[in-house]
């Protein structure tokens, strides 16, 4: 008796939305961070050139997040349709366990070295900010990681 | 415990019932064709009630579709 293999190997449909929330936080903001590295902002609050560079940074997250969210769902209506079942809920909640965990060592970095004595403004906000995105960006990897490698909860 | 793995028949079993999709196995016991797939392929150890309900599709006791296999 032979068994022919139909292992499914296609991506879950969660792995796809988080490659692109990935992608959706990661460039933009990579880029927004270089440009704010490589030219700190040099007028105090309001800075429009950074702060164009945020809503530039910004704007592009929301775009690349919503045309691929709108392809996604198009190209797997089905799979977009279909409720999280046990390994989806169980990966997603180990994934912000751990952003979680970034997200507050990273915030009380910023409490403890960046907020109370060095710093205001945009350093500030960009410390606030990178936090975030660092989280996120974690999370989403851990998404994608977990799918890929498996996870028995 | 660290020299047995978890393996399981499911893709034989889905085989003996007529070639059942993974997808139709899925929406049988409540979990989307990618979890099947991880399940078949060792990268998800179901839930006991997922187990349960994989097995109750088939007509087979938990420990007939579920089972230890020494790893060496």
């Amino acid at each position: 008796m032979s068994i022919s293999t139909d292992l499914v190997t296609s991506t879950p449909y969660r792995e796809r939305a988080a490659w692109l929330a990935l992608v959706a936080m990661g460039l933009p903001f990579s880029a927004y961070f270089g440009w704010t590295i490589a030219d700190p902002p040099a007028a105090p609050m309001p800075d429009w050139t950074t702060f164009s560079r945020f809503g530039a940074a910004l704007a592009a997250q929301i775009a690349i997040w919503s045309i691929g969210t709108w392809w996604l769902r198009k190209r797997h209506p089905e799979d977009a349709a279909a409720p999280l079942d046990e390994r989806d809920r169980a990966i997603s909640r180990r994934s912000i366990q751990t952003g979680y965990g970034i997200l507050f060592a990273a915030t009380c970095i910023n409490i403890g070295c960046v907020f109370p004595f060095t710093a205001g403004g945009w350093k500030l906000i960009n410390s606030g900010l990178a936090s975030i995105v660092v989280a996120e960006v974690v999370r989403s990897a851990m998404v994608i990681w977990l799918y890929r490698r498996g996870f028995h909860g | 415990m660290g020299d047995r793995r978890l393996v399981n028949q499911v893709r034989t079993l889905r085989f003996l019932q007529g070639e059942m999709t993974q997808a139709e196995l899925g929406a049988r016991v409540g979990v989307t064709r990618q979890t099947i797939a991880a399940i078949e392929s060792g990268k998800y150890a179901p839930t006991l009630e997922t187990a349960l309900r994989i097995a109750e599709a088939f007509g087979k006791r938990v420990e007939e579709v579920f089972y230890w296999e020494s790893a060496s």
